[in-house]
């Protein structure tokens, strides 16, 4: 499961901006809205003839899969990195 | 066992060559082969974990660089998506892709091949090379 998402950016005046997200308690905090979310989505996946546990069980292995990714980005004096551990 | 030299063998066990014409290719395919130690691009063996996408390129006179990590394992995960995908949604989308000139069927197309296909990634390596940019695709 993802920990910490960390974005950087790089702006052309020089200014560097540097965010960590830790990703657990900011689950936390918005675990009221996940779960209205949930309900909705396993709306939509009933609607679609989706089949809903083997959805949720994918999203769960896609979020779990995260850590690791990143992407750097430059160009010219702009630079974005957004990591994920 | 190399390709070629199955071939060589296949060849010879229908008769089509000697056992003389057989060692003889052999030989000149080993000749031919370079020693596997000696290449300086040969990648540590072992499961690949990440895929690589480093882009280097010049736009208006500035540099710019691109360089994305993305995990085979989600990858993996993100193909089983496709079993998710309601059969209504694939026959749009074949019917889109025909009528852009592309008749593919996405109903053909099963999660086990994907992650066959995501498997197998370990050993492609893309490399693009242009006066502007240079693409480079790999997994480590």
């Amino acid at each position: 499961m993802p920990q910490l998402l960390t974005v950087r950016v790089q702006r052309p005046q020089g200014r560097l901006i540097r965010i960590w997200v830790p990703v657990l308690p900011v689950v936390l905090v918005l675990s009221p809205f996940l779960i209205l979310a949930a309900l909705v989505a396993a709306v939509a996946c009933l609607v679609y003839r989706v089949r809903v546990m083997r959805a949720f069980g994918t999203g769960w292995r896609l979020f779990c899969a995260l850590p690791g990714t990143r992407f750097d980005v430059h160009e010219g004096r702009t630079a974005v990195l957004v990591s994920i551990r | 066992m190399n390709e070629q030299r199955k071939d060589i063998l296949d060849m010879l066990a229908e008769g089509k060559i000697t056992p003389d014409e057989a060692e003889r290719l052999i030989a000149a395919l080993e000749r031919d082969q370079p020693p596997m130690a000696a290449s300086s691009e040969v990648r540590p063996k072992g499961k690949a974990k990440y895929l690589y996408l480093m882009v280097d390129s010049i736009d208006n006179g500035e540099p710019g660089r691109v360089n994305a990590r993305v995990p085979l394992q989600l990858l993996r995960a993100g193909v089983q998506l496709a079993a998710l995908i309601p059969p209504q949604a694939l026959a749009q989308a074949n019917a889109e892709l025909s009528r852009s000139g592309v008749p593919f069927d996405l109903t053909q197309l099963k999660p086990e091949q994907l992650e066959a296909l995501v498997e197998h990634l370990d050993e492609v390596t893309i490399e693009v090379d242009q006066p502007e940019a240079k693409v480079r695709v790999f997994c480590e």
